[in-house]
């Protein structure tokens, strides 16, 4: 994003919106860090800038800044998957897909999120510590799509500079594996600049019981009285 | 993506928040669901979501309407809104149960709740993606009267900022708490920002 300076009144009000922190004033006039600019979008759209002084920048469709716009601003689809928002239907449309299957669990670990925000050097310290457990990213997830090496977990160098306001590390194991998976996820989070939400994903047992409620005791994880529940609505493929 | 799972708060301030999306499969159910998620919007129009919203036009407090929602669906169409009665979400499901769409159905709310609401429906859950926590440099993080708001836009477009100045403009006067949970509101496009519940949770910080 740019501020056209000759237009702004430095009233402050596109401060308020940014979710990135990335807009500042200086000398009555507000200003824009490009490095923590996420390209969202936000102060553009939503602000209302009395001035008509905020301007998208071309450059925030041009690729590699063009990852900031797509994983920050959930109005941007992705060309690749058509899906738009940071992350794949998980477990919206697992009814109808399968993605995670029983006895399985699909993780979700959310760079960034919330009020943080990621680059990709933090992403890449997740995703290069995970493959050391024979992960397999989620093919449809578009952060796997910037991986330069799937089996090493490395992303592409032009890309790790970015800053976005989420990315999903996105992967299924066997239910066996959990305690291994989780302990390095724990491992993890004591090296990283930024916070991540963690999401698990699974199938419900006929009497609606929740498969890896005990192995998440056992870990001593406490999941949160919320979640997100699919009704099974939905036709099934086989 | 997760959106709509990592919500905080207390069970009590979570009560009457559901988040529900209706969401065609990729490749797989999308094309011809247009004409099924006009159907289920007219649905939801008349039971009464307290926000609704859409990638392509926003939500109801920036001008969206349903009739708006309706006409610029994409070739990849969702539906997304929420509700602040378990009343009015079981009603729905019903009704959309009944007219067996075959359209993926997710609601975000109290685990407890959720399975009640199925099981007055005879409806068996698929699948669940728990909210496990947030880990990392978790001391960069807001107070939980921020979280609370802030998380109701899982895209994290409302900022922390924005949250602290709307409390402030209420505490001098400036807006009412009524137009501090709009104004909050706003920026969360797919419009899941539950502004009933935004309301109850600046008068609770306001009190403090």
């Amino acid at each position: 994003m740019q501020i056209d300076k000759d237009l702004c009144s430095g009233c402050g009000l596109c401060l308020w919106y940014c979710p990135g922190g990335a807009i500042s004033l200086n000398g009555k006039k507000a200003e824009i860090d490009q490095s923590s600019c996420q390209e969202c979008n936000i102060c553009y759209k939503i602000a209302d800038c009395p001035k008509g002084a905020i301007k998208q920048d071309t450059v925030a469709y041009e690729y590699p800044r063009s990852v900031r716009t797509y994983f920050s601003d959930p109005m941007a689809y992705h060309k690749d998957t058509l899906v738009p928002g940071r992350g794949t239907e998980e477990v919206k449309t697992n009814d109808v897909t399968n993605r995670v299957k029983d006895g399985e669990v699909g993780i979700c670990i959310e760079m960034g999120r919330p009020c943080c925000g990621s680059t990709f050097t933090e992403v890449e310290k997740v995703t290069m510590a995970l493959v050391e457990l024979g992960i397999v990213y989620e093919k449809d997830n578009p952060l796997t799509y910037l991986m330069e090496d799937k089996t090493k977990g490395t992303i592409k160098d032009e890309v790790k500079l970015q800053r976005v306001i989420s990315a999903i590390v996105e992967f299924t194991i066997p239910q066996d594996d959990l305690k291994d998976v989780m302990l390095k996820i724990l491992e993890i989070a004591k090296e990283i600049d930024t916070v991540f939400s963690l999401g698990m994903i699974t199938t419900l047992q006929e009497d609606g019981t929740i498969p890896i409620k005990n192995s998440l005791k056992e870990l001593g994880i406490d999941y949160r009285p919320n979640a997100k529940i699919n009704l099974g609505l939905g036709r099934k493929i086989s | 993506m997760t959106h709509s799972l990592h919500r905080r708060g207390s069970i009590d301030s979570l009560q009457n928040d559901y988040v529900v999306l209706i969401t065609p499969a990729v490749n797989i159910n999308h094309k011809e669901s247009k004409s099924k998620l006009i159907e289920i919007l007219d649905i939801v129009k008349e039971i009464g979501p307290v926000n609704i919203g859409s990638y392509d036009c926003g939500n109801i407090f920036r001008g969206a309407t349903i009739e708006k929602i309706q006409n610029t669906l994409s070739e990849t169409p969702r539906v997304r809104c929420v509700f602040d009665s378990y009343e009015k979400v079981k009603l729905l499901v019903a009704e959309l149960k009944k007219r067996d769409y075959g359209l993926s159905v997710t609601i975000s709310g109290l685990i407890d709740n959720i399975v009640k609401l199925s099981r007055e429906n005879d409806i068996k859950p698929h699948s669940i993606n728990l909210s496990i926590g947030v880990y990392g440099k978790v001391e960069a993080l807001p107070d939980e009267s921020v979280l609370n708001l802030v998380t109701m836009c899982g895209h994290g477009m409302v900022s922390e900022r924005l949250v602290k100045q709307a409390v402030e403009r209420v505490k001098k006067g400036t807006w009412d708490i009524d137009k501090a949970a709009v104004e909050i509101a706003k920026p969360c496009h797919c419009g899941i920002f539950n502004v009933e519940r935004a309301k109850q949770i600046l008068n609770k910080n306001l009190k403090k």
